[in-house]
């Protein structure tokens, strides 16, 4: 960054963290935290403007915010969700043992291990990616329907570490929950990404086998 | 009302979200338990109306269960980290819906100050000593937008002065704080 521009992002950082930056400037702005320079900028003065919280008397919520808060995220399922394997593997070797045959259990599908959000802004979060076992499976799932000029898909990519080339993952969907299941490539290089990243494509994919235009990217965290 | 008289030790809330990042729905309710109230205490005191700040305290829950894993433990602060995102949402709140919350004399459900000892999150070193060099102007345009959430155009409103004073004094006094912390940090 230049020194010009670093003060100018730094002013806007500033007035980002305080509030005073507004509307369709804080949107704009939301969109370079990608960087991790800018993303710097804005910690030192969220570090830096920490000393203006006031202290305040806690307030206890209602329980209805818990409920909407378990209902949105689907908590309870979620909860249930261990149970229910348990049960499966339980029912499986039962069966295994009453028929005294040796085959092989139906696999449930594997564990998520890594997951990232996408999101444009801290607001929005558009699709969430879930790695399932060892980076063998994807599981796709839309949030909020990005807009998309016509005759243009969304990619992802997994970015390797080091700086190797980014790999596709497949296009995204616009709606809906989806499941795809990796071929080599995409395993070894997923397994050596911390990060994921979306590119705007003409309809079908990167002509070029990389990146035509980068929308956002997100680190893939474990999960 | 519960009262909490301490806050929870930031090494526990780091623990509870690193729990939450791995998908503990049981540590997520108790992290939930001890910091609603004092996020919902802080939201309130910029949104103003209890049932928008209570909408708006499922978004920065929401959010915190699904950034917990970006929670960095190492950098701690853990109910700093949450209570900047509960700013955050507030501030997109009123971004979206262009909200102007300035009935100020109908601020019956505001979140009192609490007069009682200082302390809680965690201030840069020297802090007051820095905030205390700047005029009275500067340090209440500060306050306003940062504890309130006033816009430029709202700050100037309520302390009636022209709008390109207050954002000047809010840029100068930004630069001014940020040059006496690096140089008490240098210092110290």
């Amino acid at each position: 960054m230049k020194s010009a521009n670093r003060e100018l992002v730094d002013r806007l950082a500033a007035e980002y963290v305080l509030g005073t930056l507004r509307h369709r400037a804080r949107r704009r702005f939301e969109r370079w935290l990608l960087s991790p320079q800018v993303g710097a900028l804005v910690k030192a003065w969220e570090d830096r403007l920490a000393g203006l919280e006031p202290q305040l008397t806690p307030v206890a919520p209602p329980a209805t915010v818990w409920r909407g808060i378990e209902n949105k995220l689907e908590l309870r399922k979620l909860n249930r969700q261990p149970t229910m394997r348990w049960l499966g593997i339980a029912a499986s070797l039962l069966v295994f043992v009453a028929l005294g045959v040796f085959f092989t259990r139906p696999a449930g599908p594997p564990p998520i291990t890594q997951q990232s959000f996408l999101q444009a802004d801290a607001q929005t979060i558009y699709w969430r990616v879930e790695v399932l076992g060892d980076s063998q499976e994807l599981s796709l799932h839309v949030h909020v329907v990005h807009d998309l000029p016509p005759g243009k898909s969304h990619e992802l990519w997994a970015l390797p570490e080091g700086g190797g080339a980014p790999v596709s993952l497949g296009l995204l969907p616009h709606t809906g929950d989806h499941h795809r299941v990796l071929n080599a490539s995409q395993r070894a290089a997923l397994a050596n990404s911390k990060q994921v990243a979306v590119s705007l494509e003409p309809e079908g994919g990167s002509p070029t086998g990389a990146p035509t235009e980068v929308l956002l990217a997100a680190p893939l965290a474990k999960a | 009302m519960n009262r909490i008289d301490t806050l929870p030790p930031d090494i526990e809330l780091a623990q509870l979200l690193q729990r939450c990042a791995a998908a503990d729905t049981a540590a997520f309710r108790t992290l939930y338990d001890k910091t609603s109230p004092i996020l919902f205490a802080r939201l309130l005191r910029m949104l103003r109306r209890r049932s928008v700040a209570e909408e708006v305290l499922q978004d920065v829950f929401v959010r915190i269960w699904q950034r917990a894993a970006q929670f960095e433990v190492h950098r701690g602060r853990a109910l700093a980290w949450m209570v900047t995102i509960a700013r955050y949402c507030a501030i997109d709140l009123m971004r979206r819906e262009r909200m102007t919350l300035v009935s100020d004399d109908a601020i019956a459900e505001v979140a009192d100050e609490n007069t009682g000892e200082p302390g809680g999150l965690e201030k840069p070193n020297n802090f007051d000593h820095c905030i205390g060099q700047l005029n009275d102007n500067t340090r209440q345009c500060l306050t306003l937008a940062f504890v309130e959430g006033r816009s430029h155009d709202e700050i100037a409103r309520l302390t009636t002065n022209p709008l390109g004073s207050v954002k000047s004094w809010i840029r100068r006094g930004l630069l001014a704080l940020k040059e006496c912390l690096s140089t008490e940090r240098q210092t110290t």
